[in-house]
């Protein structure tokens, strides 16, 4: 097995406070194996960088034009690119002063990163905090991670990782040993929805989560809320009875947030806008569903096990 | 693991007790009754202790008689200039040189010497504290009124209150803080006060200890550096603790007992002046004695007028203490909060409003409050109410500032501190119940003063640190936090004594200083730093204006490092014209103005025999800010990283589009708002500037030393001074553009701190604090979603925690809603109560300029928008 020595990742955030207990510093992952129609990422997905378009702030000043080796940017258009020409090279990101253009993704070596992830230890270590591992799906970039993981071990970072699942078990296995948690993405009921809206295998990701759940790593499930794509009754009660079947007693919720859309008009991307909205969900209902079936769900998620480290 | 003893064991279960009582205690309907009158009265400029001490000169003038009819024209003609140089007309060289020859002839003719002069002051002092009206409120169970007025504004005429004269007129109308005045005031002034002061307050005289004539009218142009000691040093932690320890009768023991071992004076000038300091403090402890008596013998007659027989008793109860304080050690909880609170009544009765700090009140109050307990003669919630009355009455004081003023100081805080908290001697922790306590009575209060610092160390305990949290989730700003250890570090780096700096407390806004012992001057001189940049790079000049040494132009700089050699020359330039104003405004201060009362309060000056202005105290610090840390740092990074190292633009280009304000150069303005490292998201490229400029900032500072023996103190706090700078700033190489507002303390360029709370704390971490001396400011805006419920509690702790282990000296939260901001902008009138934190200090949002008003908005719209989590 050979480990891979950069990452390309998409985002650093620091002060991460509901991606885990306390306070965390989350790494974005470019490249997903699945493509949720309501992906809150549209820009994870391919797994090489990509150019965004921030319209607004263009100043027109017209050097994208210039700069541009493939001739993806008509001079007339600044600041709009032809996505069928572009190469995604990321040359007028650089050259763009207003940022208007911007390259998504970024290639990071292992020290560099070690270091953002370190930045704020003073604050993991008051919090109970760490670095969350997300995305896209960070376990596509598990030969990385393999090299990686080891260096936060080191420094006594914990670590928690957000994942769909949708992969070899294998891949996922070569990290538990350097995982302190798992957060773990259960979407829809059926297989067919499942592929037609994600891309994902469920059988696989069913799979995966019961072989995770026999190991030694916590592992928290979680359920987006779609609203009207997974909240009809029969769909939730069949959900919760899935999980049940291989042994979930807890699950979190994750509300519905559409500010999603607003990033589609930048990408290069076939999504189009759900206009979904969970003004008619009520969670508390679900919650309850789920409870019926034995599974006790929390809203708005929280993580189960945050502790007070002062 | 020894076994505590059993009354030990039972002692901390009642501690446990009383701690879960207070978190039940009801609204305290007193304390409801007192902030709604305090908010309700308004403002009002108050003139009673100008009047009553030009009375007492009068009758007792230094200045002949034969001199009127000159006095007489130069008032005059003095008050046309200082009305023209308000409209922005600055007197002339030859009037600034006529002015300072009268004045000189003046103080010849003064036939008063030092000692006279101190003997003087301390009877005028008495006749004050005699004269005084004295004010009972509605409900109050502390006394002492500092003004004649429920929320007072006193003007010093000795001092700088000649300021004010082109605005007396016009006081109650001006756009920003207007304070109500009456006619017979205006008269007043006009006809008795100013008149009688102009050619004799340390305003007049300071020009004197120069011998740079135009020095003052560079500080009140405010470009380059403001001095702020012209209306009074202040600015100190009195030794409140020997009061209640003593009372005046010990301590007038004290000084009779050094008064007594003089040796003979005459012929030796210096131990004539000890000899007279000893008589004129004497004087002034006798006044105090004589002032609690007067209170005792009002406070029998409102009991006898009291038609309320429950607050008869009340004041009777008063009356009959005040037979005893403040001449007597306190002997109860009470009687020390109130002996406390009158002396600092008296403080102000010879000292300008600003600064004027209670020290670790938590600490030196707690043996009279748990012998009180114990005794039975107290109760929490009795000591809750007790402590409520004293919060509120710190807010009975605002300071005056003349309109330019103002705009350097908007927010009419008179900063008085209060420190809670933090390491005892032997290194133990602090925290006791009265720091519980004094957080639930803030609690119920809410007036913007007294400033509430809390020192925080390993040990501080987690639910003290919640407690702060709940407290300052509400909104209002306070407290604010200080890392002992490092604090203290600087302190002893800066020449403390070790035990001196672990006791430091903080004095006003931000700034640390040795309770009782120290004379810190702390907010002395304001520093513009980005005009120090600005001189380097345009060869000393400011627009067609030399101010500098000549240190080259954009091609005459091949490195970074010759335009930081430049930016040094510049500053230590700078550094010098500020302290000498500084020092002959101090000097201003030691002859013409001594505060022998204040001096019985500090210590040093009885055991020497020196009076504070002159030096009396263990340490007689001055404190200087650098204003616009963010801002230098940025604009270094942003030519480092796009003139040296990428070579996207030469240094010509890029100052080319700096001086044009960047008209027509918005690609190159954008390119370094966006392509450039800053200060504030913890990049190594922007951080090691701002450490390099703190570095060079305080050092350079260290170099000078104050008439009164200690050296200057380098600090980062602003006040509104990164407003009133920033105003006459012109484009710096950070990308902003001229007349924005300066980064405020040690916190980032208003925004740039995209990375969010850690990322901004992490790089304020870096700032090399080994010698900041005077205190620094780091404002954290944290919108209120984010913090709700335990949990939120838990991050403000998480938050000043984590920056605090990375080495982090103080730090401060305004949590606020934008749309509340904006809302109270509108209506200001829903808003009475509203309190932000501005700076170092917190202020009612409506007593703020337009220009902070919207500043603060702005800040908390960046916050929320760095918070959302997109």
């Amino acid at each position: 097995m050979t480990s891979v020595d950069t990452a390309t990742i998409f985002d650093i955030q620091r002060f991460s406070i509901h991606d885990g207990p306390g306070i965390r510093t989350t790494v974005f992952f470019k490249g997903c194996t699945m493509n949720c129609r309501w992906c809150q990422n549209p820009e994870s997905i391919r797994p090489g960088k990509e150019m965004a378009v921030y319209v607004d702030r263009c100043i027109g000043c017209g050097m994208c034009g210039h700069v541009c080796p493939t001739g993806a940017i008509p001079a007339d258009r600044p600041g709009r690119i032809d996505w069928r020409i572009c190469d995604s090279c990321g040359l007028c990101a650089e050259t763009c002063p207003a940022e208007a253009l911007v390259l998504v993704g970024r290639t990071i070596t292992a020290d560099d990163l070690l270091d953002d992830c370190l930045a704020d230890r003073s604050f993991y270590n008051v919090s109970g905090g760490g670095v969350t591992l997300s995305g896209g799906e960070p376990v596509m970039q598990s030969d990385f991670l393999r090299g990686f993981l080891p260096l936060l071990r080191e420094e006594h970072v914990s670590v928690l990782l957000e994942t769909a699942g949708n992969y070899a078990y294998s891949k996922i296995d070569a990290l538990l040993p350097m995982l302190d948690h798992i957060y773990y993405d259960f979407k829809l009921p059926g297989p067919e929805e499942y592929r037609t809206m994600t891309g994902g295998d469920r059988e696989l990701i069913l799979e995966n989560l019961a072989a995770l759940k026999k190991g030694t790593v916590p592992v928290t499930v979680r359920m987006p809320v779609l609203p009207g794509i997974n909240t009809a009754p029969e769909q939730i009660a069949r959900i919760g009875r899935t999980l049940r079947s291989i042994g979930i007693h807890e699950m979190q919720l994750l509300p519905y947030n559409p500010f999603w859309e607003s990033k589609l008009p930048r990408l290069q991307t076939e999504k189009r806008p759900l206009m979904l909205s969970d003004k008619n969900i009520d969670y508390r209902h679900i919650a309850d569903a789920l409870e019926q079936i034995g599974i006790a769900a929390q809203f708005p998620a929280r993580h189960p096990g945050t502790q007070d480290a002062l | 693991m020894s076994v505590q003893p059993s009354p030990s064991l039972q002692a901390q279960e009642n501690h446990r007790i009383r701690l879960d009582q207070l978190k039940a205690f009801p609204e305290n309907q007193r304390l409801k009754k007192i902030r709604q009158d305090i908010l309700d009265s308004g403002y009002h400029l108050c003139t009673q202790k100008a009047s009553l001490m030009t009375d007492y000169m009068k009758r007792n003038d230094p200045q002949p008689k034969w001199l009127e009819p000159l006095r007489r024209v130069h008032y005059g003609l003095y008050g046309n200039s200082m009305k023209k140089a308000a409209k922005g007309m600055p007197q002339r060289t030859w009037q600034i040189a006529a002015n300072n020859l009268l004045n000189r002839f003046y103080q010849r003719c003064q036939p008063f010497s030092p000692s006279e002069n101190q003997l003087c002051f301390a009877k005028a002092f008495r006749h004050i504290l005699d004269n005084m009206e004295l004010k009972v409120y509605d409900q109050e169970l502390i006394v002492g009124n500092p003004s004649s007025h429920r929320v007072g504004a006193p003007i010093h005429p000795e001092l700088g209150g000649l300021l004010m004269l082109p605005e007396i007129d016009r006081l109650d109308t001006r756009p920003n803080n207007p304070i109500p005045i009456d006619a017979a005031q205006r008269r007043e002034l006009k006809e008795e006060i100013f008149p009688f002061w102009f050619n004799r307050s340390v305003l007049a005289f300071a020009p004197l200890y120069t011998k740079n004539p135009e020095l003052f009218s560079q500080t009140t142009e405010g470009c380059y550096f403001i001095l702020t000691q012209f209306a009074g040093i202040s600015h100190v932690t009195p030794d409140y603790p020997r009061v209640l320890r003593m009372g005046f009768n010990g301590i007038k023991e004290k000084i009779r007992h050094h008064l007594d071992r003089m040796p003979d004076t005459r012929g030796n000038r210096a131990t004539e002046e000890r000899r007279a300091f000893y008589e004129a403090a004497l004087i002034t402890a006798e006044a105090a004695i004589a002032y609690g008596k007067r209170w005792s013998r009002h406070l029998t007659e409102q009991a006898a007028a009291e038609k309320n027989p429950e607050r008869g008793a009340e004041l009777a109860a008063l009356a009959d203490m005040f037979r005893r304080i403040p001449a007597e050690p306190a002997a109860t909880f009470y009687e020390a909060v109130q002996s406390l609170f009158i002396t600092h009544v008296m403080v102000h009765g010879e000292n300008f409003q600003h600064g004027v700090s209670f020290g670790r009140v938590d600490q030196y109050l707690y043996p009279y409050y748990i012998k009180d307990l114990e005794t039975g003669i107290l109760t929490t919630e009795k000591a809750l109410e007790i402590l409520g009355c004293f919060i509120a009455k710190a807010g009975e004081l605002i300071p005056l500032f003349f309109d330019r003023a103002t705009e350097f100081f908007s927010g009419l805080s008179s900063a008085s501190g209060l420190t809670l908290g933090g390491c005892l001697p032997d290194g133990s922790d602090g925290v006791n119940e009265l720091s519980y306590l004094f957080l639930h009575a803030y609690d119920q209060v809410r007036l913007r003063q007294p400033n509430f610092h809390v020192r925080v160390h390993r040990d501080t305990p987690a639910p003290f640190l919640t407690l702060c949290a709940d407290v300052l989730k509400k909104g209002g700003g306070l407290p604010a936090f200080f890392n002992d250890e490092q604090v203290a570090t600087a302190l002893v780096n800066s020449g403390f004594q070790e035990d001196d700096a672990a006791d430091y407390s903080i004095v006003g806004c931000v700034e640390w200083g040795v309770p009782g012992k120290s004379f810190p001057a702390a907010g002395a001189v304001f520093i513009n730093l980005p005009m120090a940049l600005h001189l380097a790079l345009h060869n000393g000049k400011f627009g067609t204006k030399a101010f500098g040494p000549p240190t080259g132009t954009a091609l005459d700089f091949q490195t970074m490092d010759d335009i930081i050699g430049g930016f040094t020359t510049q500053l230590r330039h700078m550094l010098a014209i500020a302290a000498e104003g500084n020092d002959a405004i101090e000097k201003a201060h030691a002859r013409h103005r001594p505060t022998p009362f204040l001096s019985t309060l500090v210590e040093g000056c009885i055991e020497r025999g020196i009076e504070v202005n002159n030096g009396g105290a263990i340490y007689g610090t001055v404190g200087c800010q650098g204003v616009g840390l963010a801002d230098v740092a940025d604009s270094l990074s942003a030519m480092d990283e796009l003139v040296f190292r990428k070579k996207r633009l030469s240094l010509a280009e890029m100052l080319g589009a700096v001086d044009s304000n960047y008209e027509g150069r918005e690609d190159i303005r954008q390119l370094i708002a966006n392509k450039t490292s800053k200060y504030g998201i913890n990049r190594v490229e922007a951080d090691r500037w701002a450490r390099i400029v703190s570095g060079i900032y305080t050092r350079a500072v260290f170099q000078h030393k104050s008439p009164r023996g200690g050296p200057y103190l380098g600090g980062f706090w602003s006040m509104t001074t990164h407003q009133g700078f920033g105003v006459r700033t012109p484009a710096l190489p950070s990308g902003r553009k001229a007349g924005e507002t300066l980064a405020n303390g040690i916190s980032s360029v208003n925004g740039r701190d995209r990375l969010g709370p850690t990322a901004a704390m992490a790089s304020a971490a870096k700032i090399d604090s080994g010698l900041i001396g005077n205190g620094c400011a780091l404002n954290m805006k944290i919108n209120p979603d984010q913090i709700q419920g335990e949990e939120g509690s838990r991050l403000l702790r998480w938050l000043i925690r984590g920056y605090f282990d990375m080495g982090g000296c103080q730090v401060q939260f305004n949590i606020i809603d934008p749309a509340i901001l904006i809302d109270a902008r509108e209506h200001p009138e829903k808003y009475r109560d509203l309190v932000v934190r501005v700076s170092g200090y917190s202020a009612y949002f409506n007593d703020l300029t337009d220009a902070m008003k919207d500043e603060l908005i702005d800040r908390t719209l960046h916050s929320s928008r760095s918070l959302c989590g997109c």
